[in-house]
């Protein structure tokens, strides 16, 4: 079995949201999108362990501060707020956890919420739209100073007599300096040019890079942490 | 708590911290492994200054040194996950996004804004104005020499805006954010509220980006020197390295959830300022943030000064048997 959402496991996974109230067919449309940032999955049990045995086993996960939980049966519902950074359910911010007994033996189905999946996901759409943003900015600001004087040339500036290097730096060999009106020699720096939207291209590949290690690597974590409780002492 | 008396004042009543270089653990493991992590950091600031002394001016350029900065943060994310200093500080996924999120809005919309009302535009409009054959004595100093002096000025600022900002209530709204952190790590320096990393990009030091190779060499005191505040990394850093520049254990002292504790190493990269004026204290601190250690989310952070001055406005202002506003813990 795997973590990801399964269709039986979609189908359970709506069943066990937390605060599902809402009308059916709202849910049955979320369900196409809302993989983003829902986790669901599920573990099988051994064939004699109750709901409660398993639940007192995963319970240190919920004993963290700004996790509050209830249990009611079969049933464990949780939600988390502030949650601390090495809390090692700190992506989720809430979810369901059902034992149901199935043929084969009884099998814990969970369904998690994560906020921060959702915001990595979004993340980069924020930064195209910066990007964007950024574009915009450039051409409302029109052709530079420089290309807009009427010569069609930058105002001279008052002729800076060039500084010789200092000895020390001649025997120690360092390169000397351009002249001061070169490419790169003067301005060297970011003053002077104009916002660039690759920056912000960047960082929308890298959080879309992120969101997908993420979902991926969140998923089998949990998985993994559920699975060692449930076997452990 | 009994705490620990250093000079005048008692640290460490509120939370554990460990004073004094003797009492800080070491880096454990084979030679090879201790050797490495005790000569990482100057043999990097060595390499990183002799580089900017000798490229050639087709490489001297400030493109470069972007590159060399994201190639050498990702070598230390990379320490920090073969040496870490503490197991609680480790870099989760959720924690990486957090960072390279405030990151990322540094690299864009802050550098927007900052290009439009930050020092920059005044630095500009200033040099527009001035005769710079009056600082031909300036760029006639040997190349190191001027580097230090622009990073040693720069950081003098930082420091008393650093200062002003544990001292003075509203420069404390946008700081206290990022005294939120609950663990150290290479890209932490960029979380806080935008609006107090909009003022602590406020510095003299843009002024002297009129000589690229002096500059960049003192880019590469703050990368080599300042970047080590914010890390998890065990370094047995000498003992003239912690004397002159600012380390992870200073800075996470600086982050402990003992407020007098918090009250200390101002500086970015140079400590030295700080026992110039009295206000540095040689230890370490695990337990990190504020209100016990609660993990604020990004939204609270972006509106937590604005809500929490509204407060005080309105706890001042608001009622006419008012009592003064107390001044925040920090």
């Amino acid at each position: 079995m795997t973590g990801q959402a399964s269709p039986a496991a979609g189908r359970s996974g709506a069943r066990l949201a937390p605060g599902t109230d809402r009308p059916q067919g709202h849910a049955v449309n979320l369900r196409f999108i809302d993989w983003i940032w829902h986790v669901r999955g599920s573990l099988p049990l051994a064939p004699a362990q109750s709901s409660e045995d398993a639940f007192d086993r995963l319970d240190p996960l919920f004993r963290q501060p700004g996790t509050s939980h209830e249990r009611s049966g079969d049933r464990l519902t949780f939600r988390k707020k502030n949650q601390a950074a090495q809390d090692k359910m700190s992506i989720f911010d809430g979810g369901v956890l059902q034992v149901e007994r199935a043929a084969a033996g009884p099998v814990l189905r969970y369904h998690l919420t994560s906020r921060a999946l959702l915001f990595c996901f979004l993340a980069p759409l924020l930064f195209l739209g910066i990007a964007q943003f950024t574009i915009v900015l450039v051409k409302l600001q029109g052709p530079s100073t420089e290309a807009a004087s009427p010569s069609g040339k930058a105002q001279k500036k008052p002729a800076v007599a060039p500084v010789p290097m200092n000895p020390i730096d001649q025997a120690l060999g360092a390169p000397a300096p351009e002249k001061p009106g070169k490419d790169g020699a003067e301005g060297g720096g970011r003053r002077g040019k104009k916002p660039s939207p690759t920056p912000a291209y960047v960082f929308a590949a890298i959080f879309a890079t992120l969101y997908l290690v993420g979902r991926i690597l969140e998923d089998r974590l949990i998985r993994i942490r559920f699975r060692k409780r449930l076997l452990g002492g | 708590m009994d705490g620990i008396r250093v000079g005048k004042r008692v640290v460490g009543t509120q939370s554990p911290v460990t004073i004094g270089w003797e009492n800080i653990p070491r880096v454990e493991g084979g030679p090879v492994k201790r050797l490495f992590f005790t000569w990482f950091q100057p043999v990097m600031l060595f390499a990183l200054v002799a580089f900017w002394y000798y490229a050639p001016n087709s490489i001297a350029k400030a493109s470069t040194a972007i590159g060399i900065g994201i190639g050498f943060k990702v070598l230390l994310l990379g320490l920090e996950w073969v040496n870490p200093r503490y197991e609680s500080w480790r870099l989760t996924w959720k924690e990486l996004v957090t960072d390279l999120f405030y990151v990322g809005l540094g690299y864009t919309l802050l550098r927007i804004v900052d290009s439009y009302i930050g020092s920059e535009i005044a630095v500009k409009a200033i040099q527009h104005h001035f005769n710079w054959d009056k600082f031909a004595w300036f760029t006639g100093l040997p190349l190191l020499v001027q580097a230090f002096l622009i990073a040693f000025i720069f950081d003098f600022g930082q420091y008393w805006m650093h200062r002003g900002m544990h001292n003075w209530y509203p420069l404390w709204l946008p700081h206290s954010v990022h005294h939120y952190i609950t663990q150290l790590n290479i890209n932490k320096g960029a979380v806080g509220n935008p609006v107090e990393l909009f003022l602590i990009g406020l510095g003299i030091g843009g002024f002297f980006d009129f000589v690229p190779r002096a500059f960049l060499i003192s880019g590469a005191f703050g990368m080599a020197i300042g970047t080590y505040q914010h890390i998890n990394v065990r370094f047995n850093s000498p003992r003239w390295w912690r004397f002159l520049f600012n380390t992870t254990e200073h800075h996470s002292l600086h982050h402990s959830q003992d407020y007098e504790s918090s009250r200390s190493n101002y500086s970015g990269s140079f400590i030295f300022i700080d026992r110039m004026f009295g206000t540095c204290i040689d230890g370490e601190a695990e337990l990190l943030g504020m209100e016990g250690g609660r993990r604020m989310s990004i939204r609270e952070q972006m509106t937590y000064p604005f809500t929490e001055g509204w407060k005080a406005i309105k706890d001042r202002f608001g009622r006419a048997t008012a009592a003064p506003v107390a001044v925040a813990a920090e």
